[in-house]
C-alpha cells in the first residue's frame, strides 16, 4: 500500500492520462472526462458571464481534450478556424459576386480538401489501385477526432455568410470557440453558427431546468451509450464477426440488436453533448426523435440525426435544385444528398451503399406518394407503414455494420435460410440478459413522450440526495455492464 | 457562483469519491454473492509504471506478431532434454478438444502415455478459474503432464486482462509445478487480448500460439474441421519435441486416430 500511494507516481500516471492517445479518445462516458469536467465546471461557473475570459477558458478546455485524441492534429482546427474566419469576413465586405462565389469556393475547397485528405485518401488509393491491378499499401494517416463534424459546422457558417442569412463575427475568438465547443466536438450535434453565436453573446441564466435538465440528458446518454448500447454490441460483434456460425433466429437477433445499438449509441452521445451543453446554459437543439416510430423513410430522416439530415438538405439537396428542377432531377438530387450522407458516414463502399439505399427509399417513398395518400389511415395501415420502414432501415443497418458486402448479404441470407424458431428459447435462456436490455430499449424507445418528460421533471424536482443516489447506480450500471461478457456460442450449435 | 452548478459539482465530487475509494478494492466488493465491480482510478493513478516485467513470461511479442504464422514463432528451442518417460496426460478445455482430442489420444498410445481429455463444453478461462474441478482432477488422476486448450470463447471479451488474468493466473496455480503446455486458441478473427495475455502469463515454453496458423473451419466458421484439428495436433506435438520448455516423446503415430478415457462436463449455465 505505501508503495502504491507515492505521490510522484500519482502525479506521474495523471500527467501520462492526459497525453496524446490515439487509441483511447475522451469519451463523456469515460471517468477521466467527469474528473476534467469536475475541475472545469467551478471555473466556468465563475467565469460563465465574463464573455471572453468564458470563451478563453472554455477553448483552451475543449482543445485540451482534442490533444489528449489527436494530438497536434488539432492544429487543423485551428488552422480551419482561421481561414473560414477571415474568408467569411473577406465574402461579407465585398459587393463583386465573382469575388464572393471564388472566396466561397476557396473556403469550400480547403475546408472538404482536408476532410478528404484525412479521411478518404486510403480509399481512393485503394480503388485506384483495385483498378489498375496494384498491391495497395495504406498510408499511415491518422484520423483527427470530430474533423467530420467541424468541416460541416464551418462551411454551414461560410455558407451562411455567403447567402447573407448571417453576419460574420468580428471576433475570432468567438468563432474558434464555436468551431471547437467541446460538447459537439467528437459527435455533434452538428450545430450551426446562426444558432450558436448569439447564445454566447447573451448572458448565461443557469436555471434549474437548465443545469438539472442537463443533467438528466448526460444521465440517459450515459444509460444508453455505456450501459445498453455498448453491451448490446459485444454479441453483435461476435455474430456479425462470423456470421456463417449462427442460425437464422440470432442472425435476425444481432440484426434487431444493432438496429438497437447504434440508435442508442448515436442518440445517447448526442443526449450527452446536448446535455453538456445545457449545463453550460446552451441550447444544442435536438438531434434524435424517436426514430424507429417513423412510419415511412422521409419521416425517418426527419427523426434520425436531425442535425445532419438538416445540414444534407440544406447545403446539399437544397443547393443542388432541391425539387424545384422536376421530379427527374429531384430524385438524382436526393440520391447525390444520401450518397453523400453515406460517405460522410465513413470512407468505404459499405457506407456508399448504404446511403444509396436511403436515397431509392426516399425516391421510392416520393415517387408512390400520390398512390399513398389515397389509403385510408387506419391502425393497421399505419403498422403496416411502420414495420415496411423498420425493415428496410434495419436491413440497411446490417450493410452499414457489417465488414463487407459478403458479410452483409451473410447475415442477411443466413438470417432467411436458417431460420429454425426452435432456437428461439434457447437464445433467450442462454443470453437472457442480452434480450432482457434488448427489450427494455426497445420498450422506452415506444414510450409516449408525456412520460419521458415527466420522467425528467420529477428528476428536476427531485431532493439533491436522490439525484446523487441515481447518478451512483448509473455509474455502477456501466460498471457492471462494462465487465459481463455475452455468450459467444450457444451450445447446441457447439 | 451559482447553486445548481454548485449542487452539480458537489455531486460529482462526492461521487468520485465514493467511487475512488471502491478503486482500493480492483477486484470487486461481494456483496450477498454478486460482486460489485469498481473501477480501475486507483489502479490506474497509483500503480508504479515502470514494473518489471513477468520473469516466468515467455518470450516478448509484439501485437504484428501474434498475427505470425507459427513457422515464425519467437520461442527459441530450449535446451531441455528430452522427457522420455511415459506420461499421464490431463488435457483440459473447451469444444476444441473434440477435434485435438483423438489425435492427441494417437499420440498418446503411440508413444506410451496416457491421456485423459476433459472437454468442458463452453469454458472458459473465467469458469475454470472459478472452479475447483482442475484440482479435483489433478487429485484423482494424478497427471504429471497437462495439456490446456482454453480462450476460444475469450476471442472478443474487451478489457480482457482486467475481467480474466485473475482466473487465469488461479488456473496455473492449481497447475502448479507439473509441466505443462498451454494450446492458444485458433482465431477465426482477431481477438481483444486473450493471446497477449496468455503469451505474458505461461511460463517461457510452454505456451503454443495458434492464432496465425491455417484452418479448415466446419460449418460454424469456428471449429477447425475433423482433419485440420488432426494437423493442428501434429503442429502441437512436434513444437512440444522440439521447442517447449517440457519436451516429451511424441512421435507421430501410425494410426490417425485413437480413443481414451473422456469425460465431459455440460455449459455452465
Amino acid at each position: 500500500m505505501n508503495n502504491l500511494l507515492n505521490i510522484s507516481t500519482f502525479c506521474h500516471n495523471a500527467v501520462a492520462q492526459l497525453g496524446y492517445d490515439p487509441s483511447q479518445p475522451l469519451m463523456f462516458s469515460s471517468g477521466l472526462f467527469w474528473v476534467l469536467f469536475l475541475l472545469f465546471l467551478p471555473l466556468y461557473a465563475l467565469l460563465r458571464n465574463r464573455q471572453t475570459q468564458m470563451m478563453l477558458f472554455v477553448t483552451a478546455f475543449s482543445l485540451l481534450l482534442m490533444y489528449k485524441s489527436s494530438g497536434w492534429y488539432l492544429l487543423l482546427l485551428v488552422a480551419t478556424s482561421l481561414f473560414d474566419f477571415f474568408l467569411a469576413r473577406r465574402i461579407a465586405a465585398s459587393t463583386d459576386t465573382r469575388t464572393r462565389r471564388t472566396l466561397l469556393i476557396t473556403s469550400i475547397v480547403l475546408s472538404a480538401g482536408t476532410l478528404v485528405a484525412f479521411k478518404y485518401t486510403n480509399f481512393l488509393l485503394f480503388n485506384l489501385d483495385a483498378i489498375i491491378g496494384r498491391n495497395f499499401q495504406p498510408l499511415d494517416i491518422v484520423l483527427p477526432i470530430g474533423i467530420s463534424f467541424y468541416t460541416f459546422r464551418t462551411i454551414s457558417y461560410v455558407v451562411d455568410v455567403y447567402k447573407n442569412k448571417l453576419s460574420p463575427t468580428d471576433n475570432y475568438l468567438e468563432y474558434i470557440f464555436f468551431l471547437s465547443y467541446f460538447p459537439c466536438l467528437v459527435a455533434g450535434p452538428i450545430v450551426r453558427a446562426v444558432d450558436f453565436l448569439p447564445q454566447i453573446r447573451q448572458p448565461r441564466r443557469l436555471s434549474s431546468s437548465m443545469v438539472w435538465g442537463g443533467m438528466w440528458l448526460v444521465m440517459l446518454g450515459i444509460l444508453k451509450k455505456a450501459v445498453a448500447a455498448d453491451y448490446l454490441a459485444q454479441y453483435v460483434n461476435i455474430a456479425f464477426g462470423n456470421p456463417e456460425g449462427y442460425s437464422g433466429v440470432e442472425l435476425l437477433m444481432a440484426i434487431l440488436g444493432y438496429t438497437m445499438q447504434i440508435y442508442l449509441d448515436f442518440s445517447g452521445y448526442s443526449d450527452m453533448a446536448i446535455g453538456l451543453g445545457r449545463i453550460m446554459g446552451f441550447d444544442l437543439g435536438v438531434n434524435f426523435d424517436s426514430p424507429y416510430r417513423s412510419l415511412n423513410v422521409t419521416e425517418f430522416w426527419r427523426r434520425w440525426h436531425i442535425s445532419l439530415s438538416l445540414w444534407l438538405r440544406d447545403y446539399i439537396y437544397i443547393a443542388l435544385g432541391g425539387n424545384r428542377r422536376g421530379r427527374t432531377r429531384q430524385y438524382i438530387n436526393l440520391m447525390a444528398t444520401m450518397l453523400i450522407g453515406g460517405l460522410w458516414h465513413g470512407a468505404a463502399w459499405k457506407f456508399i451503399f448504404w446511403g444509396a439505399g436511403h436515397g431509392a427509399a426516399l425516391c421510392g417513398h416520393k415517387a408512390l406518394m400520390p398512390w399513398l395518400k389515397r389509403i385510408p389511415d387506419t391502425p393497421v395501415v399505419k403498422f403496416c407503414s411502420w414495420l415496411i420502414t423498420f425493415v428496410i432501415v434495419s436491413l440497411l443497418w446490417v450493410f452499414f455494420r457489417a465488414d463487407s458486402f459478403e458479410v452483409a448479404c451473410e447475415v442477411i441470407g443466413g438470417t432467411f435460410s436458417r431460420f429454425d424458431l426452435a432456437y428461439l428459447p434457447v437464445f433467450a435462456q442462454v443470453r437472457n440478459t442480452w434480450c432482457i436490455v434488448l427489450v427494455l430499449a426497445f420498450a422506452l424507445h415506444y414510450l409516449p413522450d408525456g412520460v419521458c418528460a415527466d420522467l425528467r421533471r420529477r428528476f428536476i424536482a427531485a431532493p439533491w440526495i436522490v439525484k446523487w443516489v441515481l447518478f451512483v447506480i448509473l455509474v455502477q450500471l456501466v460498471l457492471q455492464f462494462s465487465a459481463a461478457d455475452v455468450q459467444p456460442f450457444i451450445y447446441a450449435q457447439f | 457562483m451559482n447553486k445548481h452548478l454548485l449542487a452539480l459539482a458537489g455531486l460529482l465530487l462526492t461521487a468520485l469519491l465514493l467511487f475512488g475509494a471502491l478503486s482500493f478494492w480492483p477486484d470487486g466488493i461481494n456483496i450477498a454473492g454478486t460482486t460489485l465491480n469498481t473501477p480501475t482510478f486507483a489502479e490506474t493513478l497509483l500503480a508504479p509504471t515502470d514494473s518489471a516485467p513477468n520473469t516466468t513470461a515467455g518470450a516478448s511479442q509484439t501485437e504484428s506478431e501474434s498475427d505470425a504464422p507459427v513457422a515464425k514463432q519467437k520461442t527459441k528451442p530450449l535446451p531441455a532434454p528430452l522427457d522420455t518417460a511415459a506420461k499421464t496426460i490431463l488435457f483440459i478445455g473447451d469444444s476444441m478438444l473434440e477435434g485435438l482430442g483423438p489425435r492427441m489420444a494417437a499420440y498418446a498410445k503411440q508413444n506410451g502415455h496416457t491421456l485423459i481429455n476433459v472437454i468442458w463444453y463452453s469454458s472458459t478461462t473465467e469458469i475454470w478459474g472459478k472452479s475447483t474441478r482442475l484440482q479435483e482432477l489433478i487429485a484423482t488422476h494424478h497427471p504429471n503432464y497437462i495439456l490446456v486448450c482454453l480462450g476460444a470463447n475469450e476471442l472478443f471479451v474487451s478489457d480482457i486482462k482486467r475481467k480474466r488474468q485473475r482466473y487465469l493466473d488461479n488456473i496455473l496455480s492449481q497447475i502448479g509445478q507439473i509441466p505443462y503446455v498451454w494450446i492458444g486458441p485458433p482465431n477465426w478473427k482477431p481477438d481483444t487480448g486473450i493471446n497477449d495475455m496468455l503469451q505474458a502469463s505461461c511460463a517461457q515454453g510452454t505456451f503454443f500460439l495458434s492464432n496465425g496458423q491455417h484452418f479448415d473451419r466446419s460449418k460454424d466458421g469456428a471449429h477447425p474441421t475433423r482433419q485440420s484439428a488432426y494437423a493442428w495436433a501434429d503442429r502441437v506435438c512436434k513444437w512440444i519435441t522440439e521447442s517447449s520448455a517440457h519436451p516429451i516423446r511424441l512421435s507421430k503415430p501410425d494410426f490417425e486416430k485413437a480413443r481414451c478415457k473422456t469425460i465431459v462436463y455440460q455449459p455452465q449455465r
